[in-house]
């Protein structure tokens, strides 16, 4: 019975890493691609609040501020609550620029 | 379908296979618990302890004179022997060691109560005290401790052994060699015819002044499954030979287990005598010597005790006895083979999910394999992607800002595409471009531009 322990112990920790693995595995990936999408979704906004800032007929300091400060968050690279809020920021700043235009 | 359902038959596998590598270790740790019992089934003796000893059937008719009276006894005479009494020793032997010493000895019958031998404590002249053949003095007691010493001692009360031992131990001495002072002799033909006679008619013979009236029929039974003879003697206790019919009887009747009773010394004549007579005499004498010594239990009760140590023997094995039958424990056979299972369940479960954990991460690749159920994303950003192409070439300055947001949100929508990030937020971020696209259609005012109508006309 002796020769076989390793066989047990072995065997259990593997079902035990692989638990674990299954478990957080597709967590971790679904974490990393929520934040990857709240980033993407950031970016977009930057980018279109900067051509609606180019296409504006005068300048609002206001919305310069608000994309400004998105610009600040996104290059701080923060989570998904970070992404929000740059991608919040810059959709406010289109708005104001669009009503200018 | 059948991708699907072999893909629901695999995952239903690598549970069925954790599940059963479960068990298998669970089973395996409650082995574990499993002690060894190897039985010769239980022995049917009653409490081989006690059996008939004990209290009952123990006479008490002996009696003891008071301590003045003894303490007197004894002042006049270095032996006294109180009526009732059994011991006897060699008394040329006595004499030798004692020499001239004064070694006083008080010998008092046996089945004394716990009153009656706290009297003779009390008779404080007496150097050594023998209460039937229970011999003590000072702070010693001497008893035997082998089988031809308890044979002397029961079968005709000789204590000499233990006489010289507790002698030589009050005077600090070395204690001489025990001798066997038992004499025996071959019973005669006469006698010999007498008790095989009885023992062929009833198979049991009980000589004039043995106790032994009967045998306790199903204790005989149980030690002696094929039966056995009995022959019982009283104890000699005059000094003679004794006649040793044990050995003649089994001359004669050499096939029959014969148990021959000499006073309470209790003796197996017969087929596996070798086997298992002196093992059953030394764990019966080494146990009840001391009790049988000072009291006088009846022929009967001894022989009962006897025979239930025979059939503790017997059911310990030690007797050629087959072994009982044990049914194979199915647990027992598979139980090498558990390790073996549990690694293969190990192994599939891994191979498994690792296969579904490759599945879960999907891919570009799957994603356009999986076809139109899947949105048909890569087709509308390549729609869009055309249609912002072709409406670059009639821009103006009303229209510009509308377009190239609209192709800023399709940049941000091919990247996402290329990040395999979920459908529904390329999707978002398409539908944010359309959107674009359609203002910007609107202020060119070229209704066929509006991604709808167009896109309408590029899939069909």
């Amino acid at each position: 019975m002796a020769q076989t322990l390793p066989i047990w112990l072995a065997g259990g920790l593997l079902l035990v890493g692989a638990g674990f693995v299954t478990t957080l595995l597709p967590r971790w990936r679904a974490r990393d691609r929520a934040r990857r999408t709240a980033w993407s979704t950031a970016r977009a906004e930057i980018d279109g609040a900067a051509v609606s800032r180019d296409a504006a007929a005068t300048r609002v300091p206001e919305a310069e501020r608000l994309l400004n400060r998105a610009e600040l968050i996104a290059a701080g690279r923060g989570g998904p609550a970070a992404a929000r809020e740059a991608a919040e920021h810059a959709r406010r700043a289109d708005r104001l620029w669009r009503g200018q235009a | 379908m059948s991708v699907r359902r072999r893909r629901r038959a695999l995952e239903a596998l690598r549970w069925a296979s954790l599940g059963v590598a479960v068990v298998v270790l669970v089973v395996f740790l409650q082995a574990q618990r499993q002690s060894v019992d190897v039985s010769y089934g239980r022995s049917p003796s009653s409490s081989s302890a006690g059996g008939t000893t004990g209290s009952a059937g123990e006479s008490s008719a002996a009696s003891v004179p008071s301590v003045e009276e003894m303490t007197a006894l004894v002042a006049a005479d270095p032996v006294v022997r109180l009526p009732g009494s059994i011991a006897r020793w060699n008394e040329q032997r006595v004499r030798e060691v004692i020499g001239s010493t004064d070694v006083r000895i008080l010998v008092a019958p046996p089945g004394l109560d716990e009153d009656e031998r706290k009297r003779l404590r009390d008779v404080e002249n007496a150097t050594v005290l023998v209460v039937g053949t229970e011999v003590s003095g000072g702070f010693y007691r001497a008893v035997a401790d082998d089988l031809p010493s308890w044979r002397a001692q029961f079968a005709v009360g000789d204590v000499t052994g233990p006489l010289l031992t507790l002698i030589t131990a009050l005077q600090d001495r070395p204690a001489p060699p025990d001798l066997d002072e038992l004499t025996t002799r071959e019973p005669t033909a006469r006698e010999l015819a007498v008790v095989a006679a009885d023992l062929r008619a009833s198979g049991l013979h009980c000589a004039a002044g043995a106790t032994l009236t009967d045998v306790p029929a199903k204790t005989a039974k149980e030690a002696f499954p094929d039966g056995a003879w009995f022959a019982a003697f009283p104890a000699q206790r005059d000094g003679t030979p004794l006649p040793r019919y044990g050995p003649a009887l089994a001359k004669l009747f050499p096939d029959q287990p014969i148990v021959v009773l000499h006073g309470l010394w209790i003796e197996y004549h017969g087929p596996g005598r070798e086997d298992f007579a002196e093992l059953v005499e030394a764990s019966f004498y080494g146990q009840f010597a001391d009790l049988l010594s000072r009291s006088d239990y009846p022929q009967r009760n001894a022989l009962g005790v006897y025979l239930n140590r025979v059939t503790d023997v017997r059911y310990a094995g030690l007797f050629d006895r087959p072994l009982p039958y044990r049914p194979a424990d199915p647990l027992r056979v598979a139980l090498p083979a558990l390790p073996w299972v549990f690694a293969a369940c190990v192994a599939a479960f891994l191979a498994l999910s690792v296969r579904s954990l490759r599945r879960a991460g999907g891919g570009l690749r799957g994603r356009i394999a999986g076809g139109p159920h899947r949105g048909g994303v890569p087709a509308r950003l390549a729609g869009l992607t055309a249609l912002a192409v072709e409406m670059s070439l009639l821009t103006d300055v009303r229209s510009d800002p509308a377009l190239t947001r609209g192709i800023v949100r399709l940049q941000a929508a091919r990247e996402a595409l290329g990040e395999e990030l979920p459908d529904r937020h390329v999707h978002t971020l398409l539908a944010k471009a359309a959107n674009e696209l359609d203002d910007a259609a609107r202020t060119l005012g070229i209704p066929g531009y509006r991604p709808d109508i167009y896109l309408q006309g590029r899939l069909t």
